[in-house]
């Protein structure tokens, strides 16, 4: 990756997540709350692969505990993990399947959220996963409606690598 | 290899963050760099605040339109209703003031005497389906210490559990581990406001041979001795009784109370600052 797509994927990130702390938090449909950071993350380790998916998930986790006063760490910690996993799809078997951003989306925001539940419980606060689970719906739903543009936005500033350029562990076949 | 190294790395960074952060939310060197980044930040969630409201105005608009015509048969009910309170309440204010100085009671500072407000608006919303936190767009070199509350022009929405220079977070009440005293000011019974589902509260610790009817208002309590000062100065608005239930084997009320503030909108807000520290 060269210098320029880490200086634009780093604005894109930074871009979604002030949007995401000081706009798309305060947008609750049913329980649910779209998560515009974590489609742009997902985007940006699809096209990048997983080592600027790692990377750009524990960026935009700083930035929105540094954001939000929060405990620094919590969120870099989960979409860390969400960005290198997203990053590995698209290296291996995702990459020049169409649906690859809509499935990676719906999947990451399940993981996302019960990831949260876990790290919020293992720290010992209040985490019921109830109200986790009747949001979590229109959650994905929102989220798949932001997949289209937001991953096009994406695609746009950053082009799809060549095959050769992926640093793959899996040969695949046809 | 180098991927593998690449997320044990990042994994391991964040955890020391996390490890840190946790055992000192509100003080230490991590917290300072903290408090200079979220000042850094400031502006450019001032900015994207300032570029969604007017959508988010239209969106209310729209969204208040459909619901306006059923809430203003109800309204106007309840207007009548509170007239007719306003004007009791004019009159009891009258006498309470005679009776405090006669009894020199020592309830602390009452609202608005010993308090300025600092007005000032919500930048961040809750970032987690936990966080039922808002920051604030003042802090410490507005005079915001932890434990300042603050209110909407509806009521209490919270108290201030972290400060840096110009930003603050605000634990709303809706927290699973917010607990405020108040008091029922029809009954004049008392109790503690805690979380209930979503946004609604419960008034707790409000023993069954006590009464309290729906409708009734809950205010904060203040400090009752001065040895113990409350976070809360007395009579900010709370809520208002929604149901009052109980069963045979609890030992206390089972209260539910609408929030006056609205916590889905929150925007305008003000810290209360004492006068004197």
């Amino acid at each position: 990756m060269s210098a320029l797509d880490g200086v634009k994927a780093a604005a894109l990130l930074f871009v979604a997540a002030i949007l995401q702390v000081s706009v798309f938090a305060q947008v609750h449909v049913f329980g649910g709350v779209p998560d515009l950071l974590l489609v742009t993350l997902v985007g940006i380790a699809l096209l990048r692969g997983s080592i600027v998916g790692a990377a750009g998930g524990f960026f935009a986790g700083l930035l929105v505990d540094t954001a939000t006063l929060g405990t620094l760490g919590l969120t870099s910690l989960v979409l860390t993990i969400a960005g290198y996993w997203i990053g590995r799809y698209g290296e291996t078997t995702g990459r020049d399947r169409a649906h690859a951003p809509f499935t990676s989306v719906a999947v990451v925001t399940v993981l996302y959220l019960f990831g949260l539940v876990i790290v919020h419980f293992v720290l010992g606060e209040n985490a019921p996963a109830g109200p986790i689970a009747r949001g979590l719906v229109p959650a994905i739903g929102m989220n798949l409606i932001l997949t289209g543009p937001v991953y096009a936005l994406v695609r746009r500033l950053l082009r799809p690598l060549e095959r050769a350029d992926y640093a793959t562990e899996v040969q695949l076949l046809g | 290899m180098v991927r593998r190294a690449v997320l044990g790395s990042l994994v391991l960074v964040a955890l020391a963050l996390l490890t840190i952060s946790f055992r000192s939310p509100t003080s230490g060197a991590l917290h300072d760099a903290q408090g200079y980044g979220a000042t850094v930040l400031r502006p450019f969630q001032v900015a994207a605040e300032r570029v969604a409201r007017p959508f988010r105005d239209v969106y209310g608009y729209f969204s208040g339109l459909a619901s306006a015509k059923a809430e203003n048969k109800k309204l106007r009910l309840e207007l009548h209703k509170w007239q007719a309170v306003a004007n009791a309440n004019l009159a009891g204010a009258r006498r309470a003031g005679e009776l405090e100085g006669l009894m020199h009671f020592e309830a602390g500072p009452s609202y608005p005497k010993n308090y300025r407000a600092v007005n000032t608006s919500i930048i961040s919303y809750p970032s987690g389906p936990f966080a039922q936190q808002v920051t604030i767009d003042a802090g410490s070199s507005s005079g915001i210490r932890d434990g300042t509350p603050v209110i909407t022009q509806d009521g209490l929405i919270g108290r201030v559990t972290n400060t840096s220079s110009h930003t603050a977070v605000v634990t709303l009440l809706t927290d699973a581990d917010s607990a405020v005293p108040a008091r029922d000011t029809t009954h004049n019974v008392t109790g503690l406001i805690r979380h209930g589902q979503g946004t609604s509260l419960i008034l707790d610790l409000v023993s069954k041979e006590l009464k309290v009817t729906k409708g009734d208002l809950i205010v904060t309590q203040g400090t009752v001795d001065k040895r113990y000062p409350d976070f809360y100065p007395y009579g900010i608005p709370i809520g208002q009784v929604q149901s009052v239930g109980t069963s045979d084997i609890a030992s206390y009320l089972s209260i539910q109370v609408a929030p006056l503030a609205h916590f889905d909108s929150l925007d305008a807000v003000a810290a209360l600052i004492p006068k004197k520290r």
